[in-house]
């Protein structure tokens, strides 16, 4: 990925990257040895970090983050719906994560990836077991009405951490996240209020309205992800697609803002990880996580 | 419901024959071939093109000496208003269909034999005209891929409100009940690939909104050379470099 040096001619060039392509491996380890990768990051370095917000208007709240060319769009729609009976104060949401065929050359159309389903829980079961949404906040009308938060994240560019990548979008659209104006009318109904020009607005929202303004969650023990891969006594932090298609041991670590640990992931691969290799993991998520609420924070300022 | 005040100013301030801001980019998606965005006021799109590659499903293959295409057309969950959509509906399949055919004008088939090239659209924003951004979208993409094409085939709808022709619908004029017609052209060729129309309007009305939809879609010909010419340049000094 580099540029060819000058002064090399082309057949060269050519050599690389035809290793590159038949003997993966060992280009890697070349790499490796150096303590650098072959685009030339150190190895506990993450790629660059992009995180935008609000750039689907037709949503409540969304955010586009990239991971180097990992690129997730999530939106979230709110609709309002009745809160089951064991639970009448809480809302509900609803994850849902999508890789359509324009991500990867390897998503065939009609067959969902592989990866996707797995994904999509992981994530899901993260968010809420991280406490980082208080349920009760989406309750308006105890055991008559609640919003449901529909998430949708789409992958839009599948480069290595698709976790990483769309845990960070999910966090960053439910901060931009604003909860629309809406009131009770007289049969009973949750109806939204537009604009407020007018009048009998105005009169509705004085005396129903049940959300006076459009308002924001309060997040609280936002979780950070970093995924890494372990490949002999080397552990590279934020692998591309390419590092993960031939080193097969990747290590999810999340921790929250307060520095806990909410998850951890290992599912199999051809490393097996002492104790100490897990500490260095979580080490490095440690330092990646200070990273990305730098990057949280600026977002929220503007 | 009045569409055109009596000063000739649409809802959203626009004249009768004008378009909505358009804004293209070309290679937004690495891993792929080709790809580009396409917005027109509103509605965006991302198309993604794969290819020529080799065939996945040889039943799907008919002719034996031209390239197979393949299209799918989806809206992202969050892409309109009030409603959740489902995932594949009878309106995407239709969409993919016609876009497909469409591309497949257009494109050289015959000379990528035994291959295959996918062409993914996925819309973020749906403001009316979506089907035109994504035939737009499709052929930036497949530009960027390299692809060998005829023409550059570029689509862009007009109705009529309120006796008024209009270029270039968005969701609510769409929705009026109006006439709505949407056009594909191959500008250089002069030729139509697409046309498609609903609602009844006599045969003069029809001929005027169809012009004013070619006018439409000469002007989006010109923006699309522009954006392909550039990043062409961006191409050339990266290389030199």
């Amino acid at each position: 990925m580099g540029l060819p040096d000058s002064s090399q001619d082309l057949s060269t060039e050519m050599e690389v990257d035809a290793f590159r392509r038949i003997f993966p491996l060992r280009f890697f380890e070349r790499h490796l040895s150096e303590s650098l990768r072959p685009d030339a990051r150190p190895l506990g370095k993450a790629r660059d970090t992009i995180v935008n917000p609000g750039l689907v208007s037709t949503a409540d709240g969304s955010a586009l983050a990239k991971i180097g060319s990992t690129t997730m769009l999530a939106a979230i729609r709110m609709e309002v719906m009745t809160p089951s009976t064991d639970s009448p104060d809480e809302g509900c949401i609803a994850l849902e994560f999508h890789m359509p065929p324009i991500c990867s050359p390897t998503v065939r159309p009609g067959r969902p990836a592989d990866a996707a389903p797995v994904i999509s829980k992981r994530l899901s079961d993260t968010i809420l077991s991280s406490g980082m949404i208080d349920l009760k906040e989406l309750c308006l009308v105890s055991g008559k009405a609640a919003w449901m938060g529909y998430l949708d994240i789409y992958c839009l560019n599948a480069d290595g951490a698709l976790f990483d990548a769309a845990l960070l979008s999910a966090v960053a659209a439910f901060s931009n996240l604003e909860i629309p104006v809406v009131a009770l009318n007289d049969n009973g109904r949750i109806v939204a209020i537009s604009g407020g020009k007018d009048e009998d607005n105005a009169s509705i929202i004085e005396k129903k309205a049940v959300n006076k303004e459009k308002r924001k969650l309060t997040l609280k023990n936002i979780p950070f992800s970093l995924t890494c891969i372990l490949h002999k006594k080397y552990i590279l932090a934020d692998p591309t697609t390419e590092e993960e298609s031939i080193m097969d041991t990747l290590v999810t670590v999340v921790l929250d803002s307060s520095d806990q640990m909410v998850s951890l992931y290992k599912s199999g691969g051809t490393v097996l990880a002492y104790s100490s290799a897990v500490k260095s993991c979580v080490e490095l998520a440690r330092k990646r996580a200070k990273e990305l609420k730098q990057i949280l924070g600026e977002m929220d300022i503007d | 419901m009045e569409y055109v005040n009596p000063e000739g100013l649409r809802l959203d301030g626009r004249r009768f024959n004008e378009m909505r801001q358009i804004v293209a980019e070309v290679g937004v998606v690495s891993k792929a071939d080709g790809s580009a965005v396409f917005e027109m006021g509103n509605t965006k799109v991302i198309a993604a093109v794969y290819g020529p590659r080799e065939i996945q499903n040889k039943s799907l293959q008919k002719k034996n000496d031209h390239a197979l295409v393949l299209c799918e057309y989806s809206m992202a969950q969050f892409s309109t208003g009030d409603r959740r959509r489902q995932k594949f509906d009878r309106r995407s399949t239709e969409l993919s269909l016609v876009i497909r055919q469409t591309m497949e004008a257009c494109i050289l088939t015959e000379l990528l034999p035994h291959s295959q090239i996918d062409i993914f659209l996925q819309v973020l924003q749906a403001d009316g005209g979506t089907r035109s951004a994504c035939i737009n979208a499709a052929t930036l993409a497949l530009a960027d891929a390299g692809i060998p094409m005829r023409d550059l085939a570029v689509s862009c709808s007009a109705g009529y409100l309120n006796s008024t022709p209009l270029l270039d619908l968005n969701y609510v004029e769409d929705s009026a009940g109006g006439a709505d017609v949407t056009v594909g052209i191959l500008p250089k060729l002069d030729k139509v690939t697409l046309l498609q129309m609903d609602a009844k309007l006599p045969m003069e009305t029809f001929e005027t909104v169809f012009a004013l939809a070619s006018e439409g879609c000469k002007a989006i010909a010109e923006r699309i050379r522009e954006v392909l010419q550039e990043n062409t340049k961006q191409l050339e000094y990266r290389r030199a470099a």
